[in-house]
């Protein structure tokens, strides 16, 4: 039985009529047409389809969308604001940090969870934020580039 | 891979959901995280009628100290625990061990009790519909045969929770409440050994953890170390917990608890070992003693992709290691 | 380096900010309306006769709107490889029986996915199980079960491009049972070779099944309009053009009747270039059912049916003087590539291609078998063939050396190849670094101080360190046809350019490369480029981003475009300011008389100049450009003669790892590579192919691996294929030799695959450097180093 549900999607209210056995993933990319969130193996072991869920960095495709209910979601396409890249964003670009360009929605979303309540982390703990994100094309060297050069606001 | 229909129940208060247990006993599945189940649920390892969420019992979750005892609500998520400052100071082998399930993914999802209500894993059983398909079900998918041994009517499928081998080594509690009234339990008992159900309300049991106590006398030294085979996603190799009471640091053991994941159908206590340790010093020969005591006390099979010889060649190390460090001995 | 003011640069790709904001559309992310959805059923058996397929159940579930079995599509053959020698095996859907696996039996298209999942759990397949082979060693005896028994039939694509076709069945050539690929050469007299050589070891190396894991799943959109006869494809692929060509055969369509259609590529490595049955079945759905078909496959799929690296057992007998020259070489390998043919023939033709480019070797022989099994496909993965075979050569010299106690990298210096060297099928080395990569990496690495071989005693600690090095060599490109590109420039009325291309951007990078290749010709800036690319119908062709083609074959092509459209931009300008064009210079997107520079234009006057002039021709520039220009020299796969590529990428690798004795895991610490890729286009890129490539190498070496029993695939997810995680990156140094290769666009090779090759026998030479014991086969897992180490201390005792 389906059931409406309503979330604040990158700021914005939406009002969805889910069935239960839907995940947020799902909702995301068929009912919202949000296809910037990737699904890469639908089984919480690769970060491509992570999004904020009030803040947090989350799997999508373990979440249920009824449990989203009343929570504030952000993906890829809420980062940049009024036309103007996120820090991080420009980042990813200016350091080579995006090649194939799939797993980096959801490692922009870490990033900008860890530097949100750690705004300056080191090294390792930028690499243990992004543990959960598989990365195959960069080997990860210029994705922690990017990230260490915007928690050091580093001209970019 | 999508999820298969289900009815979603979403039980307002504890006194709600015990009867919608009872009612659908059998036919439901209790969903708190979901990060294991939902995996479980796309493999159609399980295809309930009912999910009974746990997500509106704000009462399941938390964390408190008193009377000596930290208290914990199974809801309570894993990233909770590993930053509570209270488990920090406190209990930071807990804390360590929380933060060492899964990856920073999952942990702000995954639950403390659903950690401990882990399903246990193999090779031949935590795989999709189309590729159990090839062979016979397993005993443990309702079949008769064990794939890994060729037994008849067993399973040899692995615990493999960070997060229990601590808390049994803490000798922790838990509440289960159900339709009888509610009871309390050493965690150990919580664990039952048969690969098929491996806990007491793993296999849709009417009953609900509701609480898990952690008494804080009960050591002065605990640590939790975890073998995998990368630094993230992976489950354990092997995991062991020792929790150790020291008459004065340095000094001579009063108790010694070895507990030990991903080598058995339950989180196992290595027993022997820790009476090899029982009123001993600090003392290389007497933690070597326990450390090979303890490896000859675990009995794993190839339920993964690591051999039973290199687990027990890894207990070895690591009882070691852990009571090195927490007796204060140099190597 | 050079005055150039666009390439070089480590200038941001174009396709970033797309990628940042979530904005790049990939085929998953394709929605049409009234989209139907595919699901295929795939086989549960290694081998098995089909005896009866029962569809009814599923044709009757509501939402189910068409379901086909092998019979519907029995005529249709296509593979990677499509040769008179080796004609296509490959069926879209299994006719008559399974051969691994994940074999495609039917597929299903509904209106939802769920719809479709659930119809397949409805369809009853009736086997007869056959006896299955599951290692190329049992394959091959004569008592082995025959996976392909019957002639294979049709013609060919290469006899259809005009290769000759050949009447005898190459099968009838050897005694071999299920052989699917052989490669013969050799040169010199290897016997004598090894009479005179001072010391000669055997040795015996096995490489491991790996995956690709690009992170886009596998999947096709297809829409065919019932009126015009013309079908849309949205695919994740390395190669459009190619795509293009294999499915209109496949489904009997003219080419002009389809179109594949942009999408961004979510990484390939190799692993999207092969025609893969959902490709075929969503097309053929659409076409049937008049509606777009998408089929997405999900993560155990791609793990299981798409490819994998092939798994190879090496034998190598190597000769050598006492001062480490090689004298001679004789090379066996053999392949395991699965159910079917997938790039089989053409994997034991590369490891003899990867292998003899390096090392000056005066009495060779190689052979190579690929065979039939019953285990999944192998096809292309990043190096296709130079990972196994370096590994293997690289640490049977790592062996040699110790045996004579050099040092490796003086071994190596001896004995590699140089700057016009013409190799024994005729390919001249025009430009080589190996002895700049070699010496820069041991610098980088410190190898003097690190490596342990020389030390009097390593000290004993738990923790031990160690060095290795190895080399690769890879093509730019090959000579095979019609392994060619083309390109065209169109020029606008405000000064600037839109390229189109017919590359494929898949996280390589080609987009922005490309654009600084015509920026840089043209005299304008990258923000004055667009791109066109990926779409069969707007680019002219280009057959496909693989075999690292992309820079050297595309470049060119761009390159001679841009010249093009800048000879036709002078030509108005002369015109225009009244001089010869021999007379005029550009800078700063001004056309200049030379002698006197104030008389100018601007490069958008010019245009518009055009424009008026000359009809409304805005000036529009063509070029084209193949592997290997001037020659029809092509390659055999089977005799390895013709030529092969007109550059060779090089590079050197070194690596330094901890190795913890009490656990067995190994660390890699630092990996550096010299990469003579000729010049970087793009600095930036280049070394992220360079990462790309260190990281999938250092996982291979240590702990990628497909594991299988039985044709099944034990680790078919992310979880349990262990590539690397971002706490496994070592310390990187990444550096180009820039050799300038006369053939390449500004001097440019390859870069984008040799890499990978190195890390394996650097990280297994590092490891014995550490603790001084060989491990022969890859992964190096924590278990293998326990167990040598603990064979190592039996023998001491």
């Amino acid at each position: 039985m389906k059931r409406i549900i309503t979330l604040v999607v990158n700021g914005e209210q939406r009002e969805v009529a889910v069935e239960p056995d839907l995940t947020l993933l799902e909702v995301l990319r068929e009912d919202l047409g949000l296809t910037g969130t990737k699904k890469a193996c639908n089984q919480g072991e690769c970060g491509a389809c992570t999004v904020l869920l009030d803040g947090k960095p989350v799997s999508s495709c373990l979440v249920l969308a009824v449990r989203a209910h009343g929570k504030a979601v952000v993906t890829v396409e809420g980062l940049a604001e009024n036309g103007r890249l996120h820090p991080l964003q420009e980042a990813f670009v200016t350091y080579g940090a995006v090649q194939c360009g799939f797993c980096t929605p959801g490692v922009l979303l870490v990033a900008k969870a860890l530097l949100d309540t750690n705004p300056h982390p080191t090294a390792q703990e930028i690499e243990q934020a992004i543990a959960g994100n598989i990365c195959r094309c960069t080997g990860y060297v210029k994705i922690i580039e990017a990230i260490t050069a915007v928690a050091q606001n580093q001209n970019i | 891979m999508r999820l298969p229909k289900f009815q979603y129940l979403e039980p307002a208060t504890l006194a709600e959901t015990i009867p919608l247990l009872m009612e659908h006993q059998g036919r439901s599945k209790v969903i708190a995280g979901g990060t294991d189940l939902l995996v479980a649920l796309k493999q159609r390892l399980h295809t309930p009628a009912y999910l009974i969420s746990l997500s509106n019992l704000a009462a399941l979750k938390g964390i408190r100290e008193e009377d000596g005892m930290v208290t914990i609500g199974p809801l309570t998520t894993l990233e909770g625990v590993s930053a509570a400052p209270l488990i920090r100071e406190k209990l930071p082998g807990l804390a360590q061990a929380a933060w060492e399930v899964g990856s920073p993914l999952l942990r702000p999802m995954a639950t403390i009790g659903g950690n401990l209500c882990l399903d246990n894993r193999c090779r031949f059983y935590n795989q999709s519909l189309f590729w159990r398909s090839a062979r016979q079900p397993c005993c443990k998918a309702g079949g008769k045969v064990c794939h890994v041994t060729n037994k008849e009517n067993a399973c040899f499928s692995t615990y493999s929770g960070d997060v229990a081998p601590v808390l049994i080594a803490l000798q922790a509690e838990i509440k289960l409440v159900g339709s009888q009234g509610e009871r309390i339990l050493p965690l150990e008992q919580f664990y039952t050994g048969d690969g098929r159900r491996p806990n007491l309300i793993g296999g849709g049991e009417a009953e609900l953890l509701t609480e898990i106590r952690i008494p804080l006398s009960s050591h002065t030294g605990c640590m939790y170390k975890k073998y995998r085979l990368r630094d993230s996603i992976d489950f354990p190799v092997v995991g062991v917990a020792v929790a150790l009471r020291l008459d004065q640091p340095q000094g001579i053991c009063r108790e010694a608890k070895i507990v030990i994941t991903g080598v058995g159908s339950r989180p196992v206590e290595a027993t022997q070992a820790g009476e090899k340790l029982t009123g001993r010093e600090m003392r290389p020969e007497f933690i070597l003693a326990a450390s090979e005591t303890a490896a000859a006390e675990i009995h794993p099979v190839r339920t993964d992709q690591v051999g039973p010889s290199f687990k027990r060649h890894l207990v070895r190390v690591m009882v070691a290691e852990i009571i090195r460090e927490l007796g204060g001995v140099d190597r | 380096m050079t005055g150039y003011s666009v390439v070089g640069k480590g200038l941001p790709r174009i396709d970033g900010p797309e990628k940042v904001t979530g904005k790049a559309i990939f085929t998953v992310d394709v929605d049409l309306p009234g989209m139907l959805y595919g699901k295929i059923l795939r086989s549960p058996h290694p081998h098995a006769k089909i005896l009866n397929i029962n569809t009814e159940a599923a044709e009757r579930l509501p939402g189910v709107k068409a379901v086909l079995t092998g019979h519907d599509v029995a005529d249709v053959r296509y593979a990677f490889v499509d040769t008179p020698r080796y004609p296509a095996d490959e069926q879209p859907l299994a006719v008559d029986k399974v051969r691994y696996i994940g074999d495609e039996v039917a597929v299903v298209a509904a209106v939802s996915e769920a719809i479709a999942e659930e119809a397949l759990s409805l369809i009853k397949v009736e086997y007869e199980i056959l006896p299955a082979v599951f290692t190329p060693e049992e394959a091959i005896r004569p008592d082995a079960p025959l996976l392909h028994e019957s002639q294979f039939t049709g013609t060919s694509a290469w006899e259809e491009w005009g290769a000759a076709k050949r009447v005898k069945d190459y099968r009838s050539e050897s005694s071999l049972n299920n052989l699917s690929g052989r490669t013969f050469v050799a040169f010199g007299d290897v016997e004598q070779g090894f009479r005179e050589a001072d010391h000669v070891r055997e040795d015996k190396f096995q490489t491991a099944a790996t995956a690709h894991c690009a992170m886009e799943p596998h999947g096709a959109v297809a829409s065919y309009e019932p009126v015009t006869g013309k079908l849309h494809l949205w695919l994740s692929t390395m190669g459009i053009f190619l795509k293009r060509y294999n499915l209109s055969r496949a489904l009997k369509l003219p080419i002009s009747r389809v179109r594949v259609r942009h999408s961004y590529v979510g990484g390939a490595f190799g692993g999207k270039i092969d025609v893969f049955p959902y490709e075929f079945c969503a097309a053929y759905l659409s076409m049937k059912l008049g509606r777009p078909v998408k089929i997405e496959l999900d993560r155990e799929e791609v793990f299981t049916t798409t490819r994998q690296r092939h798994p190879i057992t090496i034998h190598i007998k190597t000769g050598v003087k006492k001062d480490g020259t090689i004298v001679a070489q004789d090379v066996k390998v053999i392949a395991d590539n699965g159910g079917y043919r997938g790039s089989g023939p053409i994997v034991v033709f590369l490891c003899h291609g990867f292998s003899f480019p390096v090392y000056k070797v005066p009495n060779y022989r190689y052979e190579g078998l690929a065979v039939y099994t019953n285990n999944p496909i192998r096809g292309p993965q990043r190096g296709h063939g130079a990972p196994q075979i370096r590994y293997a050569i690289d640490s049977q010299l790592d062996l040699i050396a110790r045996d004579l106690g050099l040092d490796p990298v003086a071994v190596l210096l001896k004995n590699i190849r140089h700057k016009g060297d013409v190799l024994p099928n005729g390919d001249r080395l025009n430009s080589c670094g190996l002895q700049e990569c070699i010496e820069g990496t041991a610098a980088g690495i410190n190898w003097s101080s690190k490596r342990w071989q020389f030390a009097a005693a390593q000290p004993l600690g738990r923790f031990r360190r160690g060095v290795g090095i190895s080399l690769c060599a890879m093509f730019s490109g090959a000579m095979y046809y019609p392994f060619a590109s083309a390109a065209m420039v169109k020029l606008h009325d405000d000064g600037s350019a839109t390229l189109y291309t017919g590359t494929q951007e898949m996280g390589q990078g080609s987009y922005t490369t490309l654009a600084q290749v015509l920026a840089e010709e043209l005299g304008i800036g990258l923000e004055d480029v667009r791109v066109v690319a990926g779409d069969t119908e707007l680019t002219p062709v280009d057959l496909g981003s693989f075999l690292s083609g992309g820079a050297l074959v595309t470049g060119n092509a761009v390159k001679l475009a841009a010249a093009d459209a800048r000879r036709q931009l002078l030509e108005c300008a002369a015109e225009i300011l009244g001089v010869g064009m021999e007379q005029l210079a550009t800078r700063g997107k001004k056309v200049f008389v030379r002698e006197d520079p104030q008389r100018s234009i601007s490069f958008a006057q010019a245009i518009q100049a055009s424009v008026f002039k000359r009809n409304g021709n805005p000036i529009i520039g063509t070029g084209s450009y193949k592997g290997y220009p001037e020659t029809n020299r092509y390659p055999s796969l089977a005799k390895g003669k013709g030529l092969f590529t007109s550059a060779y990428g090089f590079a050197a690798q070194a690596a330094e790892v901890e190795v913890d004795t009490v656990t067995g895991r190994v660390r890699l610490l630092n990996a550096v590579t010299y990469h003579d890729c000729g010049f970087p286009l793009n600095k930036t890129i280049v070394e992220g192919q360079v990462q790309g490539c260190v990281s999938m190498g250092a996982g291979q070496a240590l702990s990628e691996e497909i594991v299988l029993e039985k044709g099944q695939l034990f680790n078919p997810s992310f979880l349990t294929y262990r590539l690397p995680l971002a706490p496994d990156t070592p310390e990187s140094l990444d550096k180009t030799a820039n050799t300038l290769e006369p053939n390449g666009p500004f001097g440019a090779k390859e870069v984008g695959e040799g890499s990978v090759a190195g890390m394996l026998g650097a990280v297994a030479n590092a490891v014995h450097d550490a603790i001084g014991v060989r491990i022969n086969s890859l992964p190096i897992t924590p278990e293998k180093v326990l167990r040598a180490l603990e064979q190592k201390q039996k023998a001491v005792r």
